[in-house]
């Protein structure tokens, strides 16, 4: 897996809802889970045009509590199916696992990064390395980069396929 | 030896090494725990995997909880399909409808849990658990991962040591303390953090208090809670558990995040408004608000203290015409021992109805749900909107002193105005 996004900053405040903000709440009710038909409507709540205006390697890069509510994985695997990467500057627990069990790479714990970046800037994220480059404004800040160990569960796809290798381990002894 | 918190040594012990806060571990659990809502999904899991065997059934309890009288013909045949799962796997500790009561209590109290276990579970409030000192972490559907190769990573987490000091005043019970606390400690400092229970106040808490103070600190994004064991803990455990009652306390010098010193003589009784269990005020600012409807009950209300309470109040007294009140015991033994003690017959006196031991109405209104429109207070752990069924109501979370005294007084009322005149 490349580790290094390039790509447009999408820039959000603080209290990004999970349900609502990032994904209309009906999706986590009927448990639906097929990202051609989340990507459709991811950060629709916050904008409508939203995944008409995305492209791969794009960031997301957002305040404190992130994702924050009844942690459903829906708007995660939306961001998954767009192939967007995630910088914010906190997360709850319950959304964390999810980003991680979507697959989506992530710098969790970026303080003030709201601060360095305008919505529109052209950024380059290594999630291996934790580097923030903001190639638009001639900045870079480095940040704490996830644990070896969940970026294998991202590199695999997240959740379902690791477990799959999990047991395919354990199977063969 | 670095001094470790209770959290700290828990995971030590389950990985057989020292672990340091942030680390990525993989500890096997000593139980598992899963309620009926979820045995049909995490079936369906493990078949998707092409798993038909689980890690270790013998450490997995099961329990019939959250709808034990099924209200529905779809919930009779997930009972029935509970059953079928269940002997599939082998799982031996099941405890079907009628049986033990409430999963996050009941497991206390027949010896399953003591201090320093660790414990997996699908369920968010397993969390109770730590009032006898075992670190509970929910994990919602990573479960079918535990059940199928025995562990899931987790972040060793940091720990909010709270040092309780002073004595409750009249009127006022743990659960108010319980519902200002997570305020007082906020989302953003508790996010992610074990909040560990201790100081000289602890003595005085009995087992259903110690529980409520571990139930609401996962509504703030806590990731789990626990009382460091004592006195009070031996006592409550000795003819429960086999053997030695074991100890679990920090070492000094261990680290906190932070640490927090509680006044429980502080508070007056506290209420929490629509929308979340968070948005916590003095009951003065809410008081003469009418209601339709009170319960008392589910795992943030499930101890014989909680029943006590209400009786208290209910006692030679009558629910408003227009009220119903709802009581769910958390534990069949918990039902017995009410009616042993006269309070079955004083709540039937007052005009209340007792449902089957579980969570009650809490699970989702599935039991017992509002109409649309209605007023609630009750003991529930949140007051989402649509969390006891329409989503044009509005529930109020309180003691259950303030929720029966509501319910008498067909309004949200101070029970210490009805304390004061027996």
């Amino acid at each position: 897996m490349d580790w290094v996004f390039t790509g447009r900053c999408w820039k959000f405040g603080d209290n990004v809802g999970i349900d609502g903000d990032m994904m209309p709440l009906e999706f986590a009710l009927t448990r639906e889970t097929r990202p051609e038909v989340l990507r459709e409507h991811l950060m629709t709540g916050l904008d409508p045009q939203f995944p008409d205006k995305v492209a791969p390697g794009d960031l997301i890069v957002a305040g404190k509590r992130f994702a924050q509510g009844n942690p459903h994985i829906q708007g995660l695997i939306g961001v998954a199916a767009h192939k967007l990467g995630l910088v914010v500057e906190s997360i709850p627990r319950g959304s964390f696992r999810n980003v991680i069990n979507a697959g989506v790479p992530i710098l969790p714990h970026c303080a003030g990064v709201t601060g360095t970046v305008e919505d529109g800037d052209q950024l380059e994220v290594n999630f291996q390395t934790g580097v923030l480059k903001n190639l638009t404004q001639g900045t870079e800040h480095a940040y704490e980069p996830l644990d070896e160990s969940l970026l294998e569960i991202i590199a695999v796809g997240g959740w379902r396929p690791m477990v799959r290798n999990r047991l395919a381990g354990l199977r063969a002894g | 030896m670095t001094a470790q918190t209770c959290t700290e040594k828990i995971l030590s012990r389950a990985m057989g090494r020292p672990v340091e806060v942030g680390e990525i571990i993989h500890p096997e659990p000593d139980l598992v725990t899963v309620h009926d809502w979820y045995v049909v999904n995490f079936d369906q899991a493990l078949q998707d995997f092409g798993v038909e065997a689980l890690h270790a059934p013998d450490k997995v309890l099961i329990s019939t909880d959250h709808e034990p009288l099924a209200v529905s013909a779809a919930a009779a045949e997930r009972q029935k399909r509970v059953r079928e799962i269940v002997a599939k796997y082998g799982i031996t500790n099941f405890f079907d409808a009628g049986r033990g009561g409430h999963g996050h209590v009941f497991p206390m109290e027949l010896g399953y849990i003591r201090p320093g276990m660790f414990v997996l579970a699908y369920d968010i409030h397993v969390t109770n658990f730590g009032a006898v000192g075992c670190l509970g972490i929910p994990l919602v559907t990573e479960i079918s991962e535990v059940l199928a190769c025995g562990t899931v990573w987790l972040r060793v987490p940091e720990t909010i040591r709270v040092n309780l000091s002073g004595a409750l005043q009249p009127g006022v019970s743990m659960r108010d303390i319980a519902q200002r606390l997570i305020v007082d400690l906020g989302a953003d400092l508790a996010d992610y953090t074990v909040i560990e229970y201790g100081g000289p106040a602890l003595a005085d808490i009995d087992f259903g208090g110690r529980m409520v103070l571990c139930n609401t600190p996962i509504e703030i994004g806590a990731k789990s809670a626990l009382v460091e064991s004592d006195d009070e803990t031996r006592r409550f455990l000795e003819s429960r558990v086999k053997g030695e009652v074991p100890e679990i306390r920090s070492d000094a010098g261990a680290t906190f995040k932070a640490v927090l010193d509680y006044d429980l003589g502080a508070l007056g009784p506290q209420v929490a408004a629509p929308p979340t269990p968070d948005n916590v005020v003095n009951i003065e600012e809410v008081a003469g608000k009418p209601v339709h409807y009170a319960f008392i009950g589910s795992c943030a209300a499930a101890s014989l203290t909680d029943l006590q309470d209400a009786g208290r109040i209910l006692k030679g007294r009558q629910v408003a015409p227009g009220v119903r009140l709802i009581i769910t015991p958390g534990t069949q033994e918990m039902a017995r021992q009410a009616a042993a003690q006269g309070l079955t017959e004083i709540f039937m006196n007052a005009g209340a109805m007792i449902t089957a031991p579980g969570c009650g109405p809490c699970a989702g209104g599935r039991i017992g749900p509002m109409a649309p429109g209605e007023v609630s207070i009750n003991t529930g752990t949140r007051n989402d909107s649509g969390r006891l069924g329409p989503r044009d109501s509005e529930i109020y979370l309180a003691s259950p002193l303030t929720v029966a005294a509501s319910a008498v007084a067909g309004q949200i009322t101070d029970p210490r105005e009805m304390l004061s005149k027996r």
